[in-house]
């Protein structure tokens, strides 16, 4: 397959520039002084836009190096454990999810299961007192955790 | 006319600041030795925590200059000790500087290192002090089409010397640009591509956008690193940490120069620490180079790239201070956490807040003694740094990323926000884009817009405003000069003298 990814990198952006300007053209303007009003600046850049992105369509760059699958594998794992990070994040509580989440990112970078289990504790516990005493931030508790008690 | 220095000296030796700048450099060395952690995304992380210490504008920028210049320093540890830049205004260091380390010299290779950047940031804040006030007096007279012509050179000059490839610069700096329309136009209050999503109403937000652009989306890329074994056990013997008179003395042509070289490639916008380190060691390697040592452990070969990109890094703060120009990616986190504190920098800042840029000004003298002062005697100590294991390293860094994320309104979506810019910063980096020119184009785009239709609202519209003037015309004829030059050139030169090599073969060997 030599279609390269600047290629296909080209037909998106012209896609995007395609949509930049319709959204901007849609824009209702009420009466105002401002002679050039809001759209033509993002009429100009999706015009810009879609022009360097035909320059990239006839002369794309060289293919960088795409992960493989046992690498894309861990690639969604990382996006993974972030989201239930952010999701869990107000309903479990810094120090619970934070100790769930750095294990389990340590599991993906190759720590073993104590290593991981400790850095867990140590970071969980010592960047909450770091964040709250140390600089005044207020931290989620929890609110599952604090319906339990 | 200095006087603005001398009140920035009074400013940057109040025992806060002090402690600030030395907070500073300490933290941007650590964070800068960090595998895999460039200035720039030690900015990133650590800004949105020097806003939850509820500090004035100076003293904030006083710690964020701090962690600047100390992270240049810190970055040389992976180039010269392991081989592995820690971002590209390093990769000259590593010519020369691991091949000292290999011959069992990486202690005075360290030393060396710690002088000539010294030296060369010396040189540029001697410059800056200097050039900054003159030029901020001519920008005065700036109006708002001359600026929009600024910002279009700024792109222009930016597409032309950052990263490999001049179309993916601008298409990177353009999405940058498109980024920042995002939220309630200024002008005339209407809503511009927020989906109907309220949390969009104010824009993405500054913190969100470099988090998740170079924190997370360095997260991702350290995945294909994890099994590489850079990080631990094979760092050589530091030896003496101490580098001798003779030794600094030996290397004080090639160090002077490539600061005055660096100084000037820095003040240009939109080049930064890269380009400077570059230019600087080939042009030391053609003066100075005459027994062929340099790639195999010159000191020579170190002490140039060194000296020029922490002149650089100094340099780029003149067209930020004065023009509100940053002239790099990392000036231009700084100036967008400036403009957090509602500071637009630019020519009225040396009259209006003299204090903002003259304690600045003089935090950088002060900062520069400091991180000397720590880099000698504790180089051994920060070199422990690079062999923290990835596995504590990027746990350390989500965590900060979301907390500097969520506290900003103790709201979600932010971090959700967060983790998609990263995403898509991953993808950018993947497919060959620096980031700088996106965060570039992020930062200046709405100054562009905003004085573009400023200058328009003064004309009543008519468009021959935007180069009436002889300095927006000058502009004008640059910009289109350095987008066409260097694709001109090595064809008028081939023309006439049809044997002769191209250009870019001249500068390889």
């Amino acid at each position: 397959m030599k279609l390269a990814a600047d290629r296909w990198l080209g037909v998106f952006l012209i896609g995007l520039a395609a949509f930049v300007a319709v959204q901007a053209l849609r824009l209702e303007v009420p009466f105002s002084y401002d002679p050039v009003g809001p759209k033509a600046f993002p009429l100009g850049l999706a015009i810009l836009l879609a022009a360097l992105s035909l320059v990239l369509v006839f002369k794309p760059g060289a293919n960088g190096h795409w992960p493989d699958r046992a690498l894309a594998v861990k690639l969604l794992a990382v996006l993974g454990v972030l989201l239930v990070y952010a999701l869990l994040f107000t309903r479990l509580g810094f120090v619970a999810t934070s100790l769930l989440a750095i294990v389990a990112l340590a599991r993906i970078f190759a720590a073993s299961w104590g290593k991981a289990l400790l850095t867990g504790v140590l970071m969980a516990m010592g960047s909450y007192f770091l964040f709250t005493h140390g600089l005044g931030i207020s931290l989620p508790n929890g609110y599952w955790l604090e319906g339990l008690i | 006319m200095f006087d603005f220095l001398i009140q920035g000296f009074g400013v940057a030796l109040s025992p806060l600041n002090l402690g600030l700048a030395f907070l500073g450099a300490l933290l941007g060395t650590l964070f800068g030795a960090l595998p895999g952690i460039g200035p720039i995304n030690g900015i990133a992380i650590l800004m949105p925590l020097a806003y939850t210490l509820g500090l004035p504008a100076e003293s904030a920028l006083i710690l964020l200059a701090g962690i600047y210049t100390g992270s240049e320093y810190g970055g040389r540890m992976s180039s010269i000790l392991l081989n592995v830049p820690g971002d590209a205004g390093a990769v000259m260091t590593t010519l020369d500087g691991h091949p000292l380390a290999k011959k069992g010299l990486a202690g005075p290779a360290l030393g060396l290192s710690a002088v000539s950047s010294f030296v060369g940031a010396t040189i540029a804040i001697l410059g800056l002090t200097l050039f900054a006030p003159l030029l901020a007096e001519v920008a005065v007279m700036f109006g708002p089409a001359e600026f929009f012509a600024l910002m279009v050179f700024a792109f222009a000059s930016m597409s032309v010397m950052m990263g490999k490839d001049p179309t993916k610069t601008a298409i990177g700096a353009v999405l940058g640009v498109l980024i920042g329309t995002v939220g309630i136009d200024s002008g005339t209050g209407v809503l511009r591509y927020t989906f109907g999503m309220p949390e969009l109403y104010d824009g993405i937000d500054f913190v969100v956008m470099i988090i998740g652009l170079f924190a997370i989306s360095e997260i991702l890329l350290m995945l294909e690193h994890a099994n590489r074994k850079d990080s631990d056990g094979d760092i050589p013997p530091l030896g003496r940490v101490f580098i001798s008179l003779k030794e600094v003395l030996y290397c004080k042509g090639a160090m002077l120069r490539s600061g005055l070289i660096g100084f000037i490639i820095g003040v240009l916008p939109g080049t930064g620490a890269s380009v400077a380190g570059a230019v600087s060691y080939t042009t030391e390697k053609r003066l100075s180079d005459k027994e062929g040592t340099f790639g195999t452990g010159d000191m020579r070969g170190l002490a140039a790239p060194e000296a020029a990109n922490n002149a650089a890094a100094a340099g780029s703060f003149v067209p930020m201070l004065t023009l509100g120009i940053p002239g790099s990616g990392t000036t231009a986190v700084l100036l967008g956490a400036l403009m957090l504190y509602n500071i637009t920098p630019g020519p009225m800042m040396f009259s209006e807040r003299p204090e903002v840029a003259g304690g600045l000004i003089a935090s950088l003298y002060i900062g520069n003694l400091v991180l000397l002062a720590l880099n000698l005697p504790l180089a051994g100590v920060f070199a422990r740094v690079l062999t923290i294991p990835r596995w504590v390293l990027v746990p350390g860094i989500a965590i900060l990323a979301f907390v500097g994320v969520y506290q900003l309104h103790s709201d979600l979506t932010a971090i959700y926000l967060m983790l998609i810019i990263g995403v898509f910063g991953y993808l950018l980096r993947k497919l060959g884009f620096s980031l700088a020119p996106v965060i570039l184009g992020y930062v200046l785009g709405g100054l562009m817009e905003q004085n573009l239709r400023r200058a328009l609202s003064i004309s009543g519209g008519d468009v021959e405003i935007l180069w009436r003037s002889g300095i927006s015309l000058g502009l004008w004829i640059a910009a289109a000069a350095l987008l066409v030059l260097p694709w001109l050139l090595p064809k008028l030169l081939s023309k006439l003298q049809p044997s002769g090599k191209p250009l870019e073969q001249v500068e390889d060997d």
